[in-house]
């Protein structure tokens, strides 16, 4: 970082990758939650509040199926746990930082600018908590204002709701394809499905997608410990192939930190790249 | 007034897993079998809200009926699996559905 540039300009340039991926997505989040019966104000303070592309197409998807509002809740927070790894994985950078600081930190962390901080924290010395809480505003400003323009997007046009569930669909499937890493991931993934569409069948509720979601995973879980153990070699574990030149989603930083580290020590120091 | 409640407790929700683990495990190791277990955790939410969207009517009954949603997904999986895009995934996805709910 050059001495004579401001810091906040600085950041703002490491940031800028960042806030311009959210505006597109943030468009399409705000339209979605307008569909799914937010007001612009709600959606405004979800975006500052929840601040997670993930969560906030729950969301939109849980209020389209009419979930009530305690199995939105629920699903939230088991989606959500996984920011408990993130934010552990950061938090020896944080030592120094008063609770205060942290509290304010933990508020605005989310998947993306978790992995530009953390990419920042591992690679270059002079990154502060500061900085990484900047990079974190920027995003959550720029998240925000695309979500309200998108809901007043969605207010002004007349969407084909069945088109719109569609798009939440998509979008899930997408995430799905691009985290089936591994036969046994593909597994767990089919098995899920069939217990969501048996207990929301039987328990004539989406309190079936929670069941099926703790189950499956848990299953998932335990068959990977499971074979692991008993024969590491089982075809089960094997890598699904992808097509050349792969790349990797932000959300899978957390889980190959270490190659991440490699890579990052292979390359000079051109840390721009979020 | 209900959305307001839901918004503030999906804000509380998605507040508590990101505070308490950063400042409890800033002087502690996280738990492996957490960090293996939480890896299953979004594969089996999104399968299974995508297929109670397809296979699971309003009225909880389960149905092969929605054929230009199963199409689709297929053509999204693909697009999804050789592109990497979520756009394209999603554009092209919503485009072929609006042509085949236009057809079918």
């Amino acid at each position: 970082m050059k001495k004579e540039q401001a810091n906040w300009l600085a950041v703002l340039k490491i940031a800028m990758p960042l806030c311009l991926s959210y505006i597109p997505i943030g468009l399409a989040c705000g339209v979605l939650l307008h569909a799914g019966g937010l007001n612009t104000w709600l959606i405004g303070l979800v975006s500052l509040i929840v601040y997670s592309g993930g969560a906030q197409f729950l969301i939109a998807t849980m209020l389209t199926i009419h979930a009530p509002i305690s199995q939105i809740v629920i699903m939230l927070f088991f989606l959500e746990l996984r920011y408990a790894l993130l934010g552990s994985s950061l938090s020896h950078y944080l030592k120094k930082s008063s609770h205060k600081f942290i509290l304010g930190f933990a508020f605005s962390l989310n998947d993306e600018n978790y992995a530009v901080n953390y990419l920042k924290f591992a690679t270059d010395k002079f990154w502060t908590p500061g900085n990484a809480l900047l990079v974190e505003h920027y995003a959550l400003y720029t998240w925000a204002i695309s979500n309200v323009i998108g809901s007043l997007i969605g207010s002004s046009l007349t969407i084909n709701l069945v088109i719109v569930d569609f798009a939440l669909t998509a979008l899930f499937l997408f995430m799905v394809t691009m985290q089936v890493k591994r036969r046994l991931t593909l597994l767990t993934a089919i098995l899920s499905g069939i217990l969501s569409a048996f207990f929301c069948v039987t328990m004539k509720s989406t309190l079936g997608i929670v069941v099926a979601t703790m189950l499956g995973s848990t299953a998932g879980f335990l068959a990977d410990r499971f074979i692991r153990s008993m024969s590491p070699d089982s075809p089960l574990l094997y890598k699904v192939r992808g097509p050349s030149g792969t790349r990797e989603m932000i959300n899978d930083q957390a889980l190959t930190e270490e190659r991440l580290l490699d890579e990052q020590n292979e390359k000079t120091k051109d840390t721009k790249q979020p | 007034m209900k959305d307001l409640t839901l918004v503030l407790l999906a804000g509380v929700a998605a507040f508590i897993p990101r505070y308490f683990p950063m400042l409890f495990f800033s002087k502690r190791k996280i738990p492996d079998w957490f960090n293996e277990w939480m890896g299953f955790v979004p594969v089996s939410l999104f399968t299974a809200l995508i297929v109670k969207q397809i296979f699971v009517t309003s009225t909880y009954a389960f149905s092969l009926g929605n054929v230009a949603a199963m199409i689709s997904a297929v053509i999204v999986i693909l697009i999804a699996y050789f592109t990497r895009s979520m756009t394209l995934s999603v554009v092209l996805g919503l485009a072929v559905m609006w042509g085949l709910t236009m057809l079918l």
